[in-house]
């Protein structure tokens, strides 16, 4: 091998410095053009649980999504949608704030809210949800 | 041709490795960094993995990686987290693994780097089964970005640790450990 300690070092300089451009076009893109509907889709475990049309909410309204893992406690207001307070280790699902481009997750709890122009997801997929409006 | 301890004395030095990751580990999760996305974190436990594949043997770098890992989540008390450490620890391991054929002891911060994304990678793969969703990988920018500045930090840790440590392992396990256990 002829290439020089340098020479390989600038190769992973490089490799990384394009890497991190591409990731930083590409969040770019996510936040000019959100791939997002009105639409925010409750999931659990897997399943949808709820689908709101966040264009048709008039009034803010809060509710609890509670399951064996958990509780996540979601705001709903005119056009946005956030997680307020859970009680899993971490937090992150609250940190999130309202909801844009990408999911708002909750690992610890398996919960998740998507919106409906989102990569789609198993249980789009012909499985039976339980939309409940 | 260095020689590695063997037996009580393996065991020994192997758990202070682990011992060394999980405190890196533990002291980490003090640290607050509430960024709004899971999966964003320093990463120093990695050190110490990066640090034992380069000194020492694979099967000893992985003893030393899932003590760590099944300990770590004993100690967090996340059984959840253990499923994501497991799978993003584990892609980490083998990409390190196979990186230190092609890159010499210079490199040990590139190859850091490249661990670090493949955490993140094995995470988001497992979120994206956990949750049945492909949206996950919307993330990965995010963490990749975030990967690469930990890695980083990480990797340079581990290179100059192995620098550092390299000289003490060739000269006092050669004389001290090769000899005491006569092969």
């Amino acid at each position: 091998m002829k290439t020089t300690v340098l020479q390989k070092n600038i190769f992973w300089i490089i490799l990384f410095a394009a890497l991190l451009l591409l990731s930083a076009a590409a969040l770019l893109a996510l936040k000019l053009f959100p791939p997002r509907g009105t639409v925010a889709k409750l999931y659990q475990s897997g399943s949808l649980i709820r689908s709101i049309d966040l264009s048709h909410v008039e009034e803010p309204y809060e509710f609890t999504v509670t399951s064996p893992l958990g509780e996540n406690t979601v705001r709903v207001e005119p056009g946005r949608i956030r997680v307020v307070s859970a009680d899993c280790p971490d937090g992150v699902c609250v940190n999130m704030g309202w909801l844009s481009f990408a999911p708002i997750v909750c690992l610890p709890h398996e919960f998740m809210i998507l919106t409906d122009r989102s990569p789609g997801t198993a249980a789009d997929a012909g499985m039976p949800d339980g939309t409940a409006g | 041709m260095k020689k590695l301890p063997s037996g009580a004395k393996r065991i020994v030095l192997d758990a202070l490795f682990a011992a060394v990751a999980l405190s890196l580990f533990v002291i980490e999760l003090m640290i607050p960094l509430s960024v709004g996305i899971p999966g964003v974190k320093l990463g120093l436990a990695n050190i110490v993995t990066v640090v034992a594949v380069f000194l020492l043997s694979p099967v000893d770098a992985a003893g030393i990686l899932y003590t760590r890992i099944l300990l770590g989540g004993v100690f967090s008390g996340q059984a959840m987290a253990l499923l994501y450490s497991l799978a993003g620890g584990t892609l980490c391991f083998i990409a390190t693994l196979v990186l230190k054929r092609f890159v010499t002891e210079k490199q040990i911060w590139a190859v850091s780097v490249i661990g670090s994304l493949a955490h993140n990678l094995g995470q988001t793969l497992v979120a994206a089964a956990v949750l049945r969703t492909g949206a996950v990988f919307l993330y990965l920018p995010v963490l990749f970005i975030a990967g690469i500045l930990a890695g980083l930090f990480t990797g340079v840790s581990a290179q100059i640790l192995v620098s550092r440590l390299g000289g003490v392992f060739r000269a006092r396990y050669e004389n001290i450990y090769g000899r005491g256990n006569g092969r």
